[in-house]
């Protein structure tokens, strides 16, 4: 069995027990927190749970349920060492897996990153059991790419055949340097969050997963999961759910003018965008102003 | 000029194939294995024996490629360090010279895969030996 040692610093930060789950075969890490309405948060590319760790207090003393689960592959779950057992459907059918093993109802989620079509993929597939989206820094269709991951350098280098493999396996770039790029204060996450995304991929093999998801963005009309984007998009557009937007002013990834603007689009009863300070990873720069803003959204959420 | 040159398969007597860098996709981007396809001429030698280089360091690498069904040939490589049978490795060599031989094979895939982009995405993201080389990020 993988074991991950958390350094000091970072486990005061997350002193949440954690839970295992078995899903399609693996071992996937959670937390549970409080009680309530469960709110599940979704994380992307490179990282864990550890990203919503300043969503936790503000949400349980709202009186919900928080449940973080780290994708298989990241964080304190199970990691595959073969390319070919990511995918997205997988994916989403191992958080289906999570979510009705805990047999919840109800479900306000909240998805980044990746944590956004495999989010949806569950979400739109299971109305009934939802309650409300809130979505951040993350898409959902098939076309066009952002422009960012089209551009050779350094998006589609650092993830090419054989170099994914060196610059993000033997070197880790994406779980340190990577987010950190991806921040508005740089210092601060140096000092006290870059570690907890280094340290659970301590070896090459377990950083698989960072190289992979990249590949799984369509860049054209040959992407492999084409069908499944073409998909959730479709069933965006016919979502009713109350959903909330929140991006980051700074998001550089997935520009909001963009991005945020399309979500509208698709989910015309949507709040937001709510502007926040922070690039991609804009929970590192306003954690906590986010979790206010999805506990006062669920306040007047039916 | 990367120093990596590719080499007739050489004698393995009292050495062992060492794993160092594995690709399970590499028609990803097609080009890239377009390249490996010329450059060992895999539509007539298919599976029959492995690829190998020499880098400037003097390590000579064993390349394996590997086949899978559906998929163009070859699918996915294995890198292998050629060394002496019962000496660890050398990992600081083993790292330089798998830095040349990406600049190889950036250089071989050539169109919009450019040396340039490799090294500047390496210094992005602080690799040691992308820091040595002159470059423009200050990141």
């Amino acid at each position: 069995m993988q074991t991950v040692t958390l350094p000091d610093g970072i486990h005061q930060q997350w002193p949440f027990a954690p839970r295992f789950a078995r899903v399609n075969g693996w071992r996937m890490h959670y937390v549970d927190e409080g009680a309530g309405d469960p709110v599940v948060l979704l994380h992307g590319n490179p990282t864990w749970g550890f990203l919503y760790r300043d969503f936790v207090a503000p949400l349980t003393q709202a009186g919900h349920r928080v449940i973080i689960p780290d994708m298989i592959g990241f964080g304190l779950s199970e990691k595959p060492t073969r390319e070919h057992y990511h995918s997205l459907d997988g994916h989403i059918a191992n958080l289906a897996a999570l979510l009705r093993g805990l047999n919840l109802d109800r479900i306000t989620l909240v998805s980044h990153d990746w944590g956004g079509p495999t989010g949806l993929g569950f979400a739109l597939g299971n109305p009934g059991g939802m309650r409300a989206l809130v979505l951040m820094s993350t898409w959902s269709w098939p076309l066009p790419p952002a422009e960012f991951h089209t551009r050779i350098f350094p998006w589609r280098m650092m993830h090419a055949p054989l170099v994914g493999p060196y610059l993000l396996g033997r070197h880790n770039a994406l779980a340190g340097r990577g987010v950190y790029l991806s921040v508005v204060d740089r210092a601060r996450f140096a000092e006290r969050a870059m570690a907890a995304y280094e340290s659970v991929l301590s070896d090459p093999a377990t950083r698989l997963l960072t190289w992979v998801w990249p590949r799984w963005i369509p860049l054209d009309d040959t992407a492999r999961a084409l069908d499944r984007f073409a998909w959730l998009e479709r069933e965006l557009r016919a979502c009713t759910l109350p959903a909330l937007l929140v991006w980051g002013r700074e998001d550089d990834v997935f520009n909001p003018a963009i991005f945020a603007t399309r979500f509208k689009h698709l989910l015309p009863q949507a709040e937001g965008p709510h502007l926040v300070t922070g690039r991609h990873f804009l929970q590192e720069d306003s954690g906590p102003e986010i979790a206010a803003h999805i506990v006062d959204f669920l306040r007047r959420v039916p | 000029m990367t120093g990596v040159t590719m080499i007739a398969p050489p004698s393995l007597d009292g050495k062992r194939l060492a794993f160092v860098l594995a690709e399970d996709r590499l028609g990803h981007y097609a080009e890239f294995r377009d390249f490996f396809v010329r450059a060992f001429d895999l539509d007539r030698i298919g599976l029959a024996r492995p690829g190998f280089l020499r880098v400037a360091s003097g390590g000579s690498y064993a390349l394996v490629f590997i086949g899978r069904s559906g998929e163009a040939f070859p699918s996915g490589v294995e890198i292998h360090a050629i060394v002496p049978a019962l000496e660890p490795l050398d990992e600081a060599v083993v790292d330089r010279d798998l830095w040349a031989i990406l600049h190889w094979i950036i250089d071989g895939v050539g169109g919009a895969w450019t040396v340039e982009a490799l090294q500047e995405t390496g210094r992005l993201f602080r690799i040691p030996l992308a820091m040595e080389e002159p470059g423009r990020s200050e990141l």
